[in-house]
């Protein structure tokens, strides 16, 4: 095992790892103002891959006019999924909004299934396969490409959460009830949230459809972006990013020593030990919000 | 009670009735005035229907599946029995609620930029907080740190003054006494009779803590069971023997009283 073996290993994993931040962005941003882990967030990431593909490849426009219409699109029907389903819900305990999402991701893939049909279809971003040599070390361009627009949108939300809007969601976030006392609309704040994941879901839908495919698999990028969302403590944004790269590294190097010793499929088990482990030992993850005891 | 011709009141309750769950009688035909400009008291123990009544004006009702089920309110002469919580703090009602509930992980200054109504320029949200920070001096100093960590006084300020960001015309209070230690209290309700005299700004209170609240209302109501059952000029009440028996801590029974109440409200607060 040399050095520029496990560096590159090492890098490429944290490239990765930030594939799975850019899908736990948009959990982080509707737990922000709901509380809850949007179990719909694969399915909307699928459909937005879909939406993208019909509007390219079916309707025949070019890709950089697709993909902001796709995010048009699917902002409204973040707002839509706000209006129609979750405003009834509104007060309800946690567990029913995420029994609501689980059925909207059923819901979601079931629609995908049967509109667009199960083969897999391809995304041509036109970013090259050649990789990318840093002195010695291969890196692929793709995995580079969304790293950079996983960093890119970090930092548009944490300029967002600074602006007077960003503020309004996050005291929705911790209270409703004194929201409505100073008449900010809380399903106002809601439905954008949901509207902002939306429009996240389509960066990382045209992002790994463009790495493994667009079908069905697309929505089990759930797990690994929920993994990373519960590490990082499911309302940070930063936190989504270092745990993103924290588990990228610790998968693509882990299943390097490991996969020998096992005879493979040991990246599902790393994933699956940070999630218990994170949330046995540390229930807030990195960056999570205590809740803090009343004086 | 006192029949003299008075200003068109800012708010005027009609015989309201409220039911929570379509079931829970809550309060039964509640009829309050508040004249304009001035301040009043709502009193009573716990469980009587104050903070009810509070939820019935605000529009807040509706957050705990309570709904007006009789009875008018009519704001400034409008009738906003129908009229959205939200538009209702645009209309100038604001509801500071009980126990505080600041934005605890938000700054005190993000807690008042919080409130700020749709389309207030910059420069006008800098100035309305400069004024709450005069008024507050105490938050001033704390504005950068995290809500959640500052004083139940500092707190209940920063309550007050998230509710002010609202430009309000009618200011409710729902037991901003509570829990807060005597000098407090005094401090908090002298800064609200300031408030009051030079703003205008109508101010409705509710209170246990009839001493303390008597000092600075002009009127009072005595709400009991979800009735009021007596109204009076804060200087009739405070020589009434009922009221100095049972709530300025004159008599017997008051503790078991309020004890009593205390454990069934606590139910519906978990
Ligand atoms: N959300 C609710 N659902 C059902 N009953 C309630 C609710 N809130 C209050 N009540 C009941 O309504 C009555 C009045 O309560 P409340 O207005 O909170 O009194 P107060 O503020 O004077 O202590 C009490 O009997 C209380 O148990
Ligand atoms: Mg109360």
């Amino acid at each position: 095992m040399d050095w520029v073996f496990l560096s590159e290993l090492a890098i490429n994993g944290a490239l990765t790892g930030l594939l799975y931040s850019l899908f736990a962005i948009g959990l982080v941003l509707i737990y922000k103002a709901s509380s809850v882990p949007n179990l719909a967030q694969g399915g909307l990431t699928m459909v937005g891959a879909y939406v993208v593909l019909a509007l390219s490849h079916d309707a025949g426009l070019p890709l950089w006019l697709a993909i902001p219409l796709a995010a048009v699109i699917m902002f409204g029907l973040g707002f839509g999924i706000e209006r129609v389903a979750l405003r009834r819900l509104a007060g309800r305990p946690v567990i029913m909004i995420l029994m609501l999402t689980l059925g909207l991701d059923i819901f979601l893939r079931g629609t995908t299934l049967a509109i667009w049909g199960g083969t897999s279809r391809s995304i041509e971003l036109g970013v090259s396969y050649e990789p990318l040599f840093l002195g010695d070390l291969f890196i692929s361009r793709i995995h580079l490409v969304g790293a950079g627009v996983a960093v890119a949108l970090f930092v548009a939300f944490m300029l967002f959460f600074r602006t007077r809007t960003g503020i309004k969601l996050r005291a929705i976030a911790d209270d409703y009830m004194a929201s409505w006392s100073v008449g900010i609309s809380v399903e106002h704040g809601v439905g954008l949230s949901w509207a902002l994941a939306s429009v996240v879901a389509v960066a990382t839908g045209v992002i790994w459809g463009e790495i493994q495919g667009v079908d069905q698999a697309l929505s089990l990028l759930l797990l690994k972006g929920l993994t990373v969302a519960v590490l990082g403590g499911l309302d940070s944004i930063l936190g989504a990013i270092v745990a993103g790269i924290i588990l990228g590294v610790i998968e693509n190097v882990g299943a390097e020593f490991l996969d020998p010793l096992v005879g493979g499929g040991s990246r599902e088990l790393i994933v699956a030990a940070v999630l218990i482990l994170t949330v046995m030992i540390r229930p807030h993850g990195l960056f999570g919000r205590h809740d803090i005891e009343r004086v | 009670m006192q029949e003299k011709a008075e200003a068109a009141p800012i708010l005027s309750m009609n015989s309201v009735e409220v039911l929570y769950d379509n079931i829970m009688l809550a309060i039964k035909g509640v009829s309050i005035q508040v004249p304009t400009g001035e301040m009043i008291a709502l009193l009573g123990s716990n469980g009587a229907g104050k903070s009810t009544t509070l939820k019935a004006i605000s529009g807040l009702l509706k957050a705990e599946r309570g709904r007006i089920s009789r009875g008018e309110i009519a704001f400034q002469g409008t009738d906003i029995t129908e009229v959205l919580a939200q538009n209702r703090v645009g209309m100038g009602i604001c509801h500071v609620i009980e126990g505080r509930r600041v934005f605890e992980h938000l700054t005190p200054d993000e807690n008042l930029t919080a409130a700020a109504p749709r389309g207030m320029s910059r420069s006008a949200l800098n100035a309305e907080k400069e004024k709450i920070y005069n008024y507050f001096p105490r938050l001033a100093e704390r504005r950068n740190s995290q809500a959640g960590y500052l004083s139940g006084g500092e707190q209940q300020m920063l309550a007050i003054g998230r509710a002010l960001v609202t430009q309000p015309s009618l200011l409710m209070l729902d037991e901003p006494s509570l829990g807060l230690a005597p000098f407090l209290v005094e401090e908090i309700f002298g800064i609200l009779q300031k408030i009051n005299r030079e703003e205008g700004m109508s101010v409705l209170l509710v209170e246990q803590n009839a001493l303390a609240a008597l000092e600075i209302v002009s009127q009072g109501y005595l709400i009991e069971n979800g009735r009021v059952v007596m109204h009076g000029t804060a200087e009739a009440l405070k020589s009434n023997s009922d009221i100095q028996e049972f709530y300025l801590g004159g008599g017997e029974g008051t503790n078991f009283h309020n004890v009593k109440h205390y454990s069934r409200r606590k139910r519906w607060l978990s």
